[in-house]
């Protein structure tokens, strides 16, 4: 029950705003939104809890199921993705992407809403899919309702930019589902079931050759989407176009998937061809790390930094991944979750610097926020200290474990450290670059009250908005175990239950 | 109450201040009043952690279910030992001593209360690394130390130069923590725990999860961060910038958290130190080019608080040398009784000269000479202070200085550590610290020539500090000159030392000393050490270590990173917006193709598509 409510009520509301409620006058449109999101993620914390099973016959010629379930892998995400799904349409009422620049509307306030509430909805949907068909086309549902949001709803200074970033956006993704599609149709195939239960046994009977060829076209789609360096470009223009809801969809739950579904396709079912290719993948990450990092340095809008910081992050829950262990599973799990809270955090602040100054660009100098909105302020500083991984925020355990992961790899020992000791230095970066905002945006000299293009301090919802990230930031950095106890099991059965 | 009981309030207590405090940052003299409060009640558990301390080789540790994360345990454990409970007092007391110092000296910041709250939630993680048995536990206290003095050091965020002082201490001392977090990683991995006990048993004994030379690099690693965190050779350069913060915060920083903190992460570690002889000739050649480079420079500085940040960085090499070169017999604890006493008297020398510099309005020693005329107290604690800094014997500093020379002398002559090299280099430094002991002692007592110190007192109508202040100075005065006491309650595990090393460094001092004095005609006996005008500036800038950090790690750093994206916006993304350019010109021609629309293209196509038709057929044909 909770299960559909979950799928059902967010998708509805979702598919009805954009549709028949489209001439709906603002007000009405976010309330009937808040409710479906609130409805939807209380149904989606309950369905976590509670675990129930949807489960019906779809297309039995290829051994399609409708099957839903939630377990402690995804637990976490579709409680994330509840969450995120909340505070997203709240802040519409900080936000109104649906103006342009100069107060005039440019878009229907009620399809902008119901683009939220449907990538919401696919994200449910894909997390708690056990099948490998259903999970991709979860997947793909969640990419047209973002395109939207970034061509319709994106930067309203620059319609070029939105088209290159909306058309970027989907092309880019649309080739890596492809590739993921061809691996799941060839994996389905090949095992002759698609669900997420007896994938793993049928699938072991597969040659070392077929193995190696299926895990390399499954992480390669979703490396895509991760993203894993040099498939990555698509995604700072997408973060510096989107509205702000828009990136924090797309850092907190879209970005998700991709760890996501490289866990559950292929490391759970093809893990000695997943074994082969992690050396790649592995030096891959290490790379986005470093990459991204020192972009971060002489990066100038403070947009893209945090966009090409997201690189950087998951460069380390790829790294982890690549370990193939238990623990490396586990840290890129913590990872995931802790990147979702942290960059949705810092997009949620540099979202409305943006809204306030008009552009985030670092070499303008501007009023330092420590001296004229302090709670600003500290939200960003919070945000900054947890992405350059200091212990008692959220970002600390994912890197901490990613780096012990790789020392005792499954395989590969020698390369893994190595990524191991360039990772810890990457992570040295995260330091200079998360200071450096600090530095520019955060402390400087004392403002006088009547000086220009003084932030006004956060209040209201929005408050409320970087309240709520703030105070996650803070309880998984405390206690990881929140996390780590729902995973535990799913974990080991899974990386366990591997020959 | 038990001993672990005491750990955990010792730890909790302050961040539970921190959060009162910052709660109440619109009223901070209240929120101020709060920490001292909550400082105070710390240093009376503190008091009774020590009797209650568990005597030697009975240390206690909480047993509970370890969290399992995939293959590795972590159990997540604090405990309680003889030597830890004496440094934990110690902290709390100088943190208690430092918040006092803070209420009288900030009160009119309008970020008095952030202040305080950052100072306590400093001195919990300073506890949380004394306490730990667990390797994550300490990297927490000593991550969360390091992001706190980025806080405290950056306090006047409106300067600029604050501001570059916080960013540079954070990056140098981060960048350092590359190898603690990579040597606690590997040691954690091998272990397969990180308990420090599991740690400990995994790579002390003779069958180590690898060779003896990958234990070295993994110690060796872990050093290379505790000498960015003690600002050791070649990280030296961010802790006398660091003199940018206020007063006590630099009393925090280098009398009892922070640069000494390396030395109780090191005496945890030490069972396995000990076996890993690369690891102990790096700090052994660390740590003695440190107390000599640190001590000379401290003789040539022209502002006198930066002359006590470098001896801060000189005798934090002392006390690292003292791990260095320490025979299993020995121990840790020479070093951890260094690191006690210094802390004693260092606090104490930080917030005399802070006093000192709201009546001089300036730490130059230009603007201080004879600001110790302005109490009798403030004379009597910057004599004993550095008195204790020079190692004279009897007063606290002497006595640990002392062990530690025996320590470096046993390790000399019994084991192939760097004992030599180390014992050399801690004669040199005798000498040369009762020498700039000697001239800081000249100036600030020098006798007044121009106004009387009524006259100053007039100015500064805030010169005097509060009672609570003046108690506190008196309190650290006192445990400066009879500090020492503490050897003969058994919580440090000291052998005796013999009278001739006393006769022995009593004439170092003596010389040392005397040179100063014989020099005092010029004024400043600096001028007749460092004559010219380049080399004080030289000595001033640290032997532009600023300018190498720059220019060697810096600048090629941001070299790298501007290729690196030019790479991302050309190469990488190059081929990105190539296949959405050649997509593009692909549909303009299919475009046009469709406008023209002619009956002939129609034609085309129905024929093109006959011809797979029929090749179609053919091929299948069977």
């Amino acid at each position: 029950m909770a299960l559909i409510a979950m799928l059902v009520v967010p998708g509805a509301v979702g598919l009805w705003l954009m549709t028949g409620g489209r001439a709906l006058d603002v007000a009405t449109a976010r309330v009937i939104a808040l409710v479906a999101a609130v409805v939807g993620g209380a149904a989606a914390v309950v369905a976590s809890a509670q675990r129930p099973v949807i489960d019906r016959a779809w297309i039995p010629d290829l051994g399609v199921r409708w099957h839903f379930e939630i377990d402690g892998i995804s637990a976490p995400l579709v409680a994330l993705t509840a969450v995120i799904g909340v505070l997203v349409v709240a802040h519409a009422w900080a936000e109104q992407p649906w103006l342009d620049a100069s107060g005039g509307e440019r878009g229907s306030a009620a399809t902008y809403l119901g683009a939220l509430l449907l990538v919401v909805t696919g994200a449910f949907a894909a997390f708690s899919a056990r099948d490998a068909v259903l999970f991709f086309i979860a997947f793909e549902v969640v990419l047209v309702p973002m395109w939207v949001l970034i061509g319709r709803y994106g930067d309203p200074h620059s319609e070029a930019k939105r088209a290159d970033a909306s058309a970027r956006f989907i092309l880019y993704t649309a080739i890596g589902s492809t590739l993921m599609l061809v691996g799941i149709l060839l994996l389905v195939w090949q095992a002759g079931t698609a669900d997420f239960a007896e994938l793993p046994a049928a699938a072991a009977d597969l040659s070392l050759g077929q193995q190696t060829l299926i895990a390399t076209l499954l992480t390669l789609g979703l490396a895509v989407k991760v993203p894993v360096f040099p498939l990555h470009t698509w995604l700072p223009a997408a973060h510096t176009t989107a509205p702000t809801a828009g990136s924090v969809l797309l850092a907190a739950v879209l970005l998700k998937l991709g760890t996501y579904g490289l866990v559950r396709l292929p490391l759970a079912n093809v893990p000695d061809g997943f074994s082969r290719i992690a050396p790649v993948l592995a030096i891959a990450g290490v790379i986005g790390i470093l990459w991204g990092g020192l972009i971060c340095l002489v990066e100038r809008d403070l947009k893209r930094l945090i966009a090409f910081s997201s690189v950087a992050h998951m460069g380390f829950v790829v790294l982890a991944l690549a370990s193939g262990t238990e623990t490396g599973v586990q840290a890129a799990l913590i990872g995931n979750i802790a990147h979702g809270v942290i960059s949705a955090l810092l997009f949620v602040i540099v979202g409305g610097l943006k809204h306030r100054w008009g552009s985030v660009d670092l070499a303008i100098v501007r009023p330092a926020l420590r001296e004229v909105s302090p709670r600003l302020g500290f939200a960003l500083i919070l945000g900054l200290a947890a992405g350059l991984g200091l212990p008692g925020l959220a970002g600390f355990w994912g890197e901490f474990v990613a780096l012990v992961a790789p020392w005792n790899p499954a395989q590969h020992t020698g390369i893994l450290r190595t990524c191991a000791v360039i990772a810890a230095v990457g992570a040295a970066l995260a330091a200079a670059y998360s200071l450096r905002v600090a530095r520019i945006v955060w402390v400087g000299d004392e403002v006088s009250a009547d000086a220009p293009h003084r932030a006004a301090d956060t209040r209201g919802l929005e408050l409320a908005v970087v309240a709520v990230l703030g105070a996650a930031v803070v309880a998984i950095g405390v206690a990881p175990v929140i996390v780590w106890s729902v995973t535990a099991d799913a974990v080991s059965a899974l990386v366990g239950g591997a020959p | 109450m038990s001993a672990l009981t005491v750990s955990h309030w010792l730890v909790g207590l302050p961040v539970l201040a921190a959060l009162a405090t910052l709660a109440l940052r619109r009223t901070p003299h209240l929120a101020a009043l709060v920490a001292v409060l909550a400082s105070l009640a710390s240093v009376v558990l503190a008091t009774i952690g020590l009797f209650v301390a568990p005597t030697r080789f009975q240390g206690i540790i909480q047993v509970r279910e370890p969290v399992q994360v995939g293959g590795i345990e972590m159990p997540f454990e604090l405990g309680a030992g003889p030597a830890t409970a004496a440094v934990a007092a110690v902290v709390a007391l100088v943190a208690a001593a430092v918040l006092v110092f803070t209420r009288w000296y900030l009160e009119d910041d309008d970020r008095l209360a952030q202040f305080a709250a950052t100072v306590s939630l400093f001195t919990a993680a300073m506890m949380l690394v004394v306490h730990a048995r667990d390797l994550v536990l300490t990297l927490i206290g000593w991550e969360v130390m390091g992001w706190c003095s980025y806080l405290l050091i950056g306090h006047w965020s409106r300067k600029e130069s604050a501001r570059r002082a916080a960013y540079k201490a954070f990056i140098v001392t981060r960048v350092a923590d590359i190898g603690f977090v990579l040597g606690i990683v590997g040691l954690v991995a091998g272990a397969g725990s990180t308990g420090l006990d599991a740690v400990i048993d995994a790579w002390s004994g003779p069958d180590t999860p690898a060779t003896p030379a990958v234990r070295s690099a993994l110690l060796a690693l872990v050093v290379i961060g505790v000498l960015g965190k003690s600002a050791q050779f070649p990280f030296q350069d961010w802790l006398p910038d660091a003199m940018e913060g206020p007063t006590p915060a630099s009393a925090l920083i280098h009398a009892a958290t922070m640069v000494a903190a390396g030395t109780v992460v090191l005496a945890q570690l030490f069972p396995v130190l000990v076996h890993a002889d690369g690891a102990r000739w790096l700090l052994g050649i660390a740590t003695a080019v440190t107390m000599v480079g640190a001590a000379a420079l401290a003789l040539g500085q022209s502002d006198l608080k930066r002359l006590l940040a470098w001896s801060t960085v000189s005798q934090v090499a002392i006390m690292l040398s003292a791990l260095a070169t320490a025979t299993e017999e020995i121990g840790p604890d020479p070093a951890l009784f260094h690191m006690w006493s210094h802390a004693v008297f260092k606090s104490l020398l930080f917030l005399t000269i802070g006093w000192l510099s709201v009546v001089a309005g300036s730490t130059l020693a230009v603007a201080l000479r004879g600001a110790g005329n302005v109490h009798q107290l403030a004379r009597v604690a910057w004599l004993f202070g550095l008195l204790a800094l020079a190692g004279a014997p009897f007063v606290v500093g002497g006595l640990s200085k002392e062990h530690v020379l025996v320590t470096a002398y046993e390790g000399a002559i019994g084991s192939g550590g760097p004992g030599v090299i180390v014992l050399a280099a801690l004669l040199v430094t005798v000498v040369l610290t009762a020498a700039y002991a000697m001239r800081a002692h000249l100036v600030v007592t020098a006798p007044l020539e121009r106004a009387e110190p009524s006259a100053a007192g007039d100015d500064h109508p805030s010169g005097m500090p509060s009672d609570a202040v003046l108690a506190a100075l008196a309190v650290l005065t006192v445990l400066t000159v009879v500090g020492g006491l503490i050897l003969i309650t058994g919580l440090f595990d000291i052998h005796r030392a013999s009278q001739w090393w006393m006769l022995l460094t009593l004439l170092l001092i003596s010389i040392g000393a005397g040179v100063s004095w014989l020099a005092r005609s010029s004024g400043d006996p600096r001028d007749a050490f460092v004559r010219t005008r380049r080399h004080r500036a030289l000595a001033d800038r640290g032997l532009g270590f600023d300018t190498a950090y720059r220019r060697l790690i810096a600048d090629p750093v941001l070299g790298l990173a501007r290729v690196v994206a030019f790479l991302d916006r050309e190469v990488v993304d190059g081929y990105v917006r190539g296949a959405a350019a050649s997509a593009g010109i692909a549909g303009w021609f299919a475009e046009r193709g469709h406008r023209r629309e002619a009956p002939s293209a129609g034609v085309g196509l129905v024929a093109l598509g006959l011809i797979v038709a029929a090749g179609t057929a053919v091929l299948t044909w069977r």
